[in-house]
């Protein structure tokens, strides 16, 4: 009600400010030199308001308003929820949805009702704290992931329109939304995120989902690699026992012991002082499958990491030792495969060692607190998890890209090698950019060994080989550093950050009037109906049941003749999916 | 943690009514402390934070406490406009400073202004960090926030946001009336006899409903949308390519020039990511590199604190990046904590809120900022008995706590184990009702079981929580005893009004408690109470005073128990409602002695309870005594125990 009104009252309430804004308001609309004044003024004109934009993650969420260039707050969901126990109860991590579901029905029940009440709890406070508007009255866009679960989308919906009575509602793929921010309706969308990182290419603003491909390799898996490598690199100064002893007298460096290196402090060197070096300089055939092997790390679990672990020896001294430096040729004489690993990185890294304060707990608390030494290589070299060549199941995020280039038409593929946008949480690591490219181009140049002594000229197949000819067309869009490639357009991106690229899509899409189909609250309404559910407890989150259908590429009808894929058709649709829909 | 008691509120409850089993975490999201619960007189329910309409009725800086009019709240973006800042680094509240004043030169006389000297800045009481460094300053003391709304409104992704919309603006429009132009044709084609044309995901705007021009403008005006936003578009389909796509209806009609997806000119970004703010990219990288111990450093012990936490404080953590970005003009990409900028104060609202159902009021505050009073508040602590859990035994019977004076210190452990229950033991605890009401109320207790619905009528309070009939193993290791019958609280009066009463209500109330706590209990329960404590009576009514009743529970570990000890109570009383209408108490309980009770004690009380109207609520809570000491603990402990063979062996029998 009152935003309407909030825009062209706007001058007057900074009617204080620079004198020359609102002369000049009133003369003539010169874009440039205060345009978001220009901008809500015609938006009032047009007697609409913003929409809100939100972008769910599983862990991040960026909400605000359209036509604005940032989102008003990235917040973390859970952890507003100070005093109250929930996320302990969810598991520590606060994180609304994983990969892998639980297995069993009664626990699918209680995590669907974890889930929904965390992402009632998310969505409350975007309108109420975040936003502080009043939903009744505002259309919302949420910005959606290619591979949401269905799950969460319609419990986002339900919450949306049951619980906050928002008038309506549209999704608009995230991807899409991305190359909107850099100007553009076609090209390669890869976004590295906290589950998953996906490649998707859209032609023609029409997203061709069925070619994703996808990896796990991510920031939770990168997470984890990192509490590996710093249990089993990095050394733990304890602070002094008594603050009366003197330097001599300091206790001495030992391994880290794991409760002290809690999510929290992970996540906050993971986000603060790693980076992705440049490809490393060794000859690029013999390294991969070697490193391949390295990638199934030890699992963070100290018993896991004990049992993979070759070599418990090489740590005894470490614990004498007054630092890891002098451990490099106890390593290299061990050969085991994480000490040879180490010493390939560190010979490949130029980065200093970092000290990251930590408050340890009671048993090692001294005088205060007590530092985590984390290697410089181990702040470099950490994300080589995501670019080491992968299998089938994961390949690496270079390798990501091109699979699902070699699924387009032949004649998309030139102008989607030089499209690129990066976009994700895990792409705001400094140097991932430059480095997927590095690594896309050198995919792409590898000398491919023959395949066998007697028949020189054979190669080894070569997945990539169709794709060879393009590698001077490699071109990421958002390249903070590009490299003069021929197709020119590396890094001529706006230089949006791309942890928010997919909201500030979103929020032009909404500035424009556009985004998605829009659901509104009475269709929604008109499909609700009331499910007098039989006395069965631990059945059904609530007696009335929505059975509206969500518009979804996984729920578009399939053409006439494609195969049945699944046994269970999407229940409550308008049309069967065996009859043939006419184009 | 203390033994704590949270309450229900209907909005999470299961289909049957009942609350989820307190052993699922979702289990904390439907109970919440009786402070944070509202009451809603028509509807007569429980309502909670998660449920009830929110509306913001006002909007307020917490620093200046300035009440900012709604219609500049959305232009200033939810932030104090005046001179309310915060520090980026420690989010405390920051002060405006003048500048040193200038070295007095000889024989010149200083002119000290009363404001102080400008350049202005901000300064941070707290961490010292100020805005000098950071290049923010300002020529006058007042109005900061204009003097910065300039740098703020031509941040460059707003002007960058401001270029892409208007570069996508005409190719929108081009493509909107090209599908409505081509959704008329292909109407008028069909005549309208193409019936699922249109797929189900295409709600509302299949072409057969736009045949006329009247529909084709409704449609555009209501429906703004770019054919290819659609995930099922009639004509365009996702994922075939543009080759077939092309086979399709044409897809523009002549001008090209608009075509949003074959531009004559690519967009040209104001900034580009090559060019980037701040640090250059590469800069950047190479000086977080950098940025720690010098590789040739030995770092001889204590040496490293002081110095190599510094660099930590340069680089800017995760949490303060994305507080300044949430609204400053601080580059998004940048690492370095100098590059902070300062934010202005988030304003804070107050909020009236609404049932859900019948949207009456529940709570609505005073506008005025510096008021902290209501003009509507129905919380549910004026209409619910507040409830304490108490174990009065705890941290008694334990041998850590009582050796804590005389020797050393207790270890952690013990410390933990103290307030912890030891398996295979029985414990009591104690309820302590008070009553808001005014009315005099009768209060029944019942244990909720923790799978199938409790079957109506008979509630066998003393039985374990899990009968055998649910999952074997989740049987639950411990038994809670409670008063079976009824217990009555004397109503809420102010203080003085007590004295009068006491004499003659006293004695009686003794009585009536005595009887009924002795009726209630099981035999083999009070037995073990009475081993345990050496107490005459565990479970039953302990003591009442004023509006307050204390009543006595018992808890039963199982030798092999491990966990929390957590069970939800369902707490059904009765009270003499002044309003004649019958119909609010929907639960029907197996209340007729209580209610009988109580009007037999409201007559004695008042004397004037013939024509009294009873009414009954219910209520869920959890009530949440504590962990149980894990097995390897306790061994642990009591083979610490046994070394030092303290006296105090006897507790562990």
């Amino acid at each position: 009600m009152a935003a309407p009104q909030a825009e062209p009252r706007r001058p007057t309430s900074m009617s204080g400010a620079g004198e020359a804004r609102p002369r000049q308001s009133s003369s003539s609309y010169v874009v440039g030199n205060a345009p978001q004044y220009t901008a809500t003024r015609r938006h009032s004109l047009y007697g609409t308001e913003d929409r809100i934009i939100i972008d769910p993650g599983s862990r991040f969420w960026k909400v605000g308003f359209s036509g604005e260039g940032k989102p008003r707050q990235v917040f973390l969901v859970g952890s507003r929820h100070v005093g109250h126990a929930h996320d302990e109860a969810g598991g520590g991590v606060s994180q609304l949805w994983q990969l892998e579901g639980p297995k069993t029905a009664e626990e699918r029940e209680e995590a669907d009702r974890m889930l929904a009440a965390r992402l009632q709890d998310a969505l409350r406070s975007v309108f109420f704290e975040s936003l502080m508007t009043d939903p009744k009255s505002r259309k919302v866009i949420i910005v959606e992931h290619p591979l949401l679960p269905l799950r969460v989308k319609d419990l986002l919906a339900k919450i949306l329109f049951d619980n906050l009575n928002i008038p309506s509602l549209s999704f608009a793929s995230s991807s899409l939304l991305a190359l909107i921010a850099v100007g553009r309706t076609s090209g390669l969308v890869v976004d590295s995120g906290h589950l998953e990182t996906y490649a998707l290419p859209i032609s023609s603003s029409r997203p061709m989902y069925p070619l994703i491909k996808t990896t796990p390799r991510a920031g939770a898996r990168l997470t984890q690699h990192l509490r590996a490598l710093i249990l089993e690199f990095g050394t733990f100064h304890p602070p002094f026992a008594t603050l009366a002893g003197s330097a001599n007298t300091a206790p001495r460096p030992t391994r880290i012991p794991p409760e002290i290196l809690t999510d929290a402090i992970i996540e906050d060197i993971k986000t603060s002082c790693c980076f992705v070096g440049r490809v490393m300089s060794q000859s690029p055939s013999g390294a991969p499958d070697t490193m391949g092997i390295d990638t199934d790390m030890p699992s963070p679990r100290t018993e896991d990491r004990m049992s993979v672990d070759p070599e418990s020896q090489p740590h005894t001294p470490l614990r004498s030792g007054p630092n890891s430096g002098t451990q490099t040729p106890v390593r290299q004489s061990q050969a085991g495969s994480s000490a040879s690993w180490a010493t390939r990185y560190q010979r490949d890294s130029s980065a200093v060692d970092f000290l990251v304060p930590v408050k340890p707990p009671p048993p090692l608390s001294g005088t205060g607190r007590g530092s985590i030494r984390v290697p410089g290589w181990v702040r470099e070299r950490a994300a080589e998890l995501l670019f080491e060549a992968g299998d089938v199941d994961e390949a690496s995020v270079a390798e990501v890209v091109l699979q699902s280039l070699l699924k387009t038409p032949v004649d998309l593929r030139k102008d989607l090698i030089s499209t690129i946008v990066v976009i994700g949480g895990t792409a705001m690591m400094p140097g991932f950019i430059p480095r997927l490219h590095d690594e896309i181009v050198r995919t792409l140049t590898k000398v491919t060994p023959t395949a066998s002594v007697r028949s020189p000229k054979r190669r080894a197949y070569d997945p990539y080989e169709p794709l060879r000819a393009l590698v001077d067309h490699v071109a990421i869009l958002n390249d903070p550093s590009p490299v003069p490639s021929r197709a020119r357009t590396a890094g001529s991106a706006p230089a949006f950050a791309p942890l928010c690229m997919s909201w500030v899509g979103g929020s032009i899409a909404g500035a424009l009037k556009t985004g998605g189909q829009e659901i509104l609250h009475d269709k929604w309404d008109e499909a609700s109906v009331v499910i007098e559910e039989p006395e069965t407890p631990l059945h059904g989150l609530a007696t009335r049941e929505n059975n509206f259908v969500l518009p979804d590429w996984t729920r578009a009808p399939l053409r006439v003749g494609a195969p049945h894929a699944g046994v269970h058709p999407p229940r409550q649709y308008g049309v069967p999916l065996d009859e043939p829909i006419t184009v | 943690m203390p033994p704590l008691i949270e309450y229900h509120c209907g909005c999470t409850s299961l289909p049957t009514g009942i609350p989820p089993p307190p052993h699922l975490a979702s289990s904390s999201f439907a109970f919440h402390p009786l402070h944070g619960l509202y009451f809603c007189e028509e509807c007569d329910a429980v309502r909670c934070n998660r449920c009830v309409t929110v509306e913001i009725s006002g909007y307020y800086c917490p620093n200046c406490l300035f009440e900012v009019p709604s219609a500049s709240v959305r232009a200033e973006k939810n932030r104090c406009a005046r001179n309310c800042f915060e520090c980026p680094v420690c989010t405390n509240t920051l002060q405006v400073v003048p500048s040193d004043p200038p070295e007095p030169h000889s024989g010149a006389p200083v002119t000290i202004s009363t404001v102080g000297e400008p350049p202005f800045f901000l300064y941070c009481n707290h961490c010292r960090w100020d805005s000098f460094d950071a290049g923010v300053t300002f020529e006058k003391p007042t109005g900061l926030a204009l003097q910065l709304q300039k740098t703020e409104d031509s941040a460059p992704e707003i002007l960058e946001v401001e270029k892409l919309k208007d570069y996508f603006e005409p190719a929108l429009k081009q493509a909107q009336i090209n599908q409505q132009y081509q959704q008329a044709l292909a109407a008028a084609a069909t005549g309208g006899t193409t019936g699922a044309a249109g797929g189900p995901g295409n709600v509302g705007h299949s072409p057969t409903t736009s045949l006329n021009p009247i529909h084709v403008a409704a449609s555009s005006a209501l429906s703004r949308e770019v054919p290819s936003f659609k995930y099922s578009g009639s004509s365009r389909r996702p994922g075939l390519g543009p080759s077939l796509a092309k086979r399709g209806p044409a897809p523009s009609l002549g001008s090209n020039v608009n075509d949003i997806d074959h531009p004559t000119k690519d967009y040209k970004p104001r900034i580009t990511a090559g060019t980037g703010e701040g640090l250059a990219h590469d800069a950047e990288i190479e000086w977080v590199s950098k940025l720690g111990l010098p590789a040739g450093e030995e770092n001889g012990g204590g040496a490293i604190s002081g110095i190599s936490f510094a660099h930590k404080n340069e680089i800017a953590s995760l949490e303060q990046r994305l507080h300044a970005t949430q609204y400053s003009w601080a580059p998004t990409h940048s690492l370095r904590t100098v590059d902070l900028k300062p934010t202005r104060v988030p304003l804070r609202s107050k909020k009236s809120k609404r049932c859900p159902k019948c949207t009456h009021i529940l709570i609505k505050p005073e506008l005025k900022a510096q008021s902290t009073k209501w003009k509507i508040k129905l919380v549910a602590a004026n209409y619910l008995p507040s409830i304490e859990v108490v174990i009065p035994t705890l941290g008694l019977t334990n041998p850590s706590v009582k050796r804590t004076g005389k020797e050393k210190d207790a270890t952690p452990e013990d410390a933990a184990l103290a307030n912890m229950m030891l398996p295979g033991k029985t414990y009591p605890f104690h309820l302590v009702f008070s009553n808001p009401l005014y009315d005099p109320i009768n209060v029944r207790l019942s244990v909720q079981r923790s799978f199938p619905p409790p079957p109506t009528g008979s509630t066998p309070n003393t039985a374990p929580l899990d009968p055998s009939a649910a999952v074997p193993s989740r049987r639950p290791p411990y038994a809670i005893s409670l008063p079976t019958s009824a217990f009555p609280i004397a109503a809420y009066a102010e203080a003085w009004e007590y004295e009068d009463e006491e004499d003659e209500e006293m004695p009686d109330d003794e009585e009536l408690g005595l009887n009924l706590g002795i009726g209630s209990r099981t035999p083999g329960k009070s037995g073990s109470g009475r081993d345990g404590k050496g107490k005459a009576k565990t479970v039953g009514i302990l003591e009442r005073r004023a509006n307050v009743t204390k009543v006595g529970g018992e808890v039963v570990i199982g030798k092999d128990g491990k966990g929390a000890v957590k069970f939800n109570m369902l707490v059904t009383y009765t009270y003499r409602s002044d309003d004649p209408a019958e119909d609010k108490a929907d639960t029907s309980t197996s209340g007729t002695p209580a209610s009988k009770l109580g009007s037999a004690r409201k007559d004695t009380n008042s004397g004037s309870g013939a024509t009294d109207n009873m009414k009954t609520f219910s209520f869920y809570t959890v009530v949440d005594l504590g962990m149980i000491a894990p097995k390897e603990m306790v061994a642990k402990v009591e083979k610490q125990e046994r070394r030092e063979s303290v006296q105090t062996v006897g507790v562990y029998n």
